[in-house]
């Protein structure tokens, strides 16, 4: 779509450019376009609504109560909060968690709001990273993790269990639990972009390298 | 001030756990509620919670398709709901009361997608056009729906909704066509129905008065110049709603299906008045 990726390389904010495009047909209520959503974004959400719940069929209907959420309440994304895919898998991820917690017994759920709200709808890390990450970086940069770190932030998103459930299922102390959930997200962000600055050294598309020094990372010195 | 201090240190400390969804729900609230009151940045949010979502994409996640009828699922509940909100700002704005047979989209013209919604302007029956047509058509299920959850039939109305996205199902299947059934004369009941390749008929009806005593409502086929085909009979209870599939038939494009009360089951010929009849209609080529 955008023939001439600007000097940063951007070109995966081209295409988040092009999903907030869409995403302003659907708050209109253009049914066409939540068909582009859907079929831009079905896989990945089904493929995790079935990871979290185990289940074909109340995977779909998370994918279907995610969708519909997303339909009713497009107006409600805000634009500097990530990008309309983010937006859209947290989404899909909150209402699998639900429907998992809500088919054990003993837990009891606040009624939840049809979307996140929007501190939870949380921004990428920094475009201009994003951007040039691929599959093999996402990849590399879990495997920074230790196997302990992994298991947590794993029971958490895949499994849907709170940090108290992880303790207790993994007879770990609360305390533990909780600086592995922190740390393996700090060091997977640290991975994550080293990695996207890499690429963007690397020079993929024209004046890559010229971007790479200065690719914009709010935050990222605090790490050290 | 030091309890907002200390609030402010806790939130913080909650962070990585917040934006993963694993809090107890009474800390997740608590969080939340902090946020959007606190004066002081929380930046920590924000950098942690851009991670969450690389966790999705796992390399052992299998990538697995949806079926095909999810979306048609999807997008019939978009299309209803958007009646809905037709119908809440006031019948005047009913996008469409009279909806006409319209033909369902090919699969080439449902995938031609993102480029035309960016050119914006559309020439000739489109995909939207497809998608106002079930809105419209599910805008009398839904206008009507309306009183139902006033009736506290909210469970009728969503049988009927899944009944009408099977239909809809079954209409996107390729060799299909599809049918409105619209009133007779005297008669309220309407719905929409789908001829699958098999020439049987996959019809969602509603406002059908009950059957009584040994009373059916009997589905004919009429193809032109020839005698009505039953196809297959049911009873309706104080619903008033149905979900029917009928006997295979061969059923071209442009036959007559017409639902009329038989006094008992089984005529081979229609003794009874049509309630709802409508004309298939196949897809463009």
């Amino acid at each position: 779509m955008n023939d001439e990726p600007g000097p940063s390389g951007r070109v995966a904010s081209a295409a988040d450019d092009a999903d907030r495009a869409v995403l302003v047909l659907v708050a209109a209520g253009q049914l066409d376009a939540l068909q582009d959503l859907y079929d831009k974004y079905r896989t990945m959400a089904y493929s995790i609504a079935l990871r979290i719940t185990a289940d074909a069929s109340l995977a779909e209907d998370v994918v279907q109560d995610a969708f519909l959420g997303a339909w009713r309440n497009a107006a409600r994304y805000v634009e500097g909060k990530g990008s309309v895919k983010t937006w859209l898998l947290s989404i899909v991820h909150h209402r699998a968690v639900d429907a998992v917690r809500r088919r054990r017994p003993t837990v009891e759920l606040p009624e939840r709001e049809a979307v996140p709200p929007s501190a939870m709808t949380l921004p990428d890390i920094w475009p201009e990273v994003a951007g040039n990450l691929d599959r093999e970086d996402i990849a590399a940069a879990l495997t920074s993790l230790s196997d302990v770190q992994r298991e947590a932030l794993e029971l958490a998103y895949f499994g849907g269990l709170t940090q108290q459930e992880i303790a207790s299922r993994t007879g770990t102390p609360l305390g533990t639990v909780k600086s592995r959930v922190r740390l393996g997200l700090l060091a997977m962000r640290r991975a994550l972009i080293e990695a996207g600055q890499v690429a963007s050294d690397g020079g993929i598309g024209p004046g890559g390298g010229a971007a790479g020094g200065r690719s914009g990372n709010p935050g990222g010195g605090a790490l050290a | 001030m030091s309890d907002q201090r200390m609030t402010h240190e806790l939130a913080r400390d909650f962070a990585a756990a917040y934006v993963l969804g694993a809090l107890e729900p009474v800390e997740e609230a608590a969080v939340r509620e902090h946020l959007m009151s606190c004066p002081e940045p929380h930046d920590e949010f924000a950098e942690l919670g851009g991670v969450v979502q690389y966790l999705a994409e796992i390399p052992d996640l299998e990538m697995v398709e949806p079926p095909a009828a999810l979306r048609d699922r999807i997008m019939a509940a978009a299309a209803a709901d958007l009646a809905a909100r037709a119908g809440a700002a006031g019948p005047a704005n009913a996008p469409l009361t009279a909806p006409t047979p319209t033909p369902l989209p090919t699969v080439a013209e449902r995938t031609d997608r993102l480029e035309r919604t960016e050119r914006g302007t559309r020439r000739g029956a489109s995909r939207l056009a497809w998608a106002v047509q079930i809105a419209a058509v599910v805008a009398i299920v839904v206008l009507a729906g309306w009183n139902l959850l006033l009736q506290g039939e909210l469970s009728n109305a969503r049988a009927y909704d899944q009944a009408i996205a099977s239909v809809v199902d079954t209409a996107a299947k390729p060799g299909s066509q599809t049918v409105i059934l619209a009133p007779a004369e005297n008669s309220r009941a309407s719905g929409i129905a789908a001829v699958a390749a098999d020439g049987s008929v996959l019809m969602a009806m509603r406002d059908l008065p009950a059957t009584a005593g040994t009373q059916v409502y009997e589905a004919w086929v009429i193809v032109p110049n020839s005698d009505p085909l039953a196809v297959g009979g049911f009873t309706v209870g104080p619903s008033g709603m149905a979900a029917f599939t009928t006997r295979p038939a061969t059923t071209p494009a442009g036959s007559t299906i017409a639902l009329t009360l038989e006094p008992t089951p089984g005529s081979t010929a229609p003794l009874g008045p049509i309630v709802a009849a409508g004309v298939s209609t196949a897809p463009k080529s």
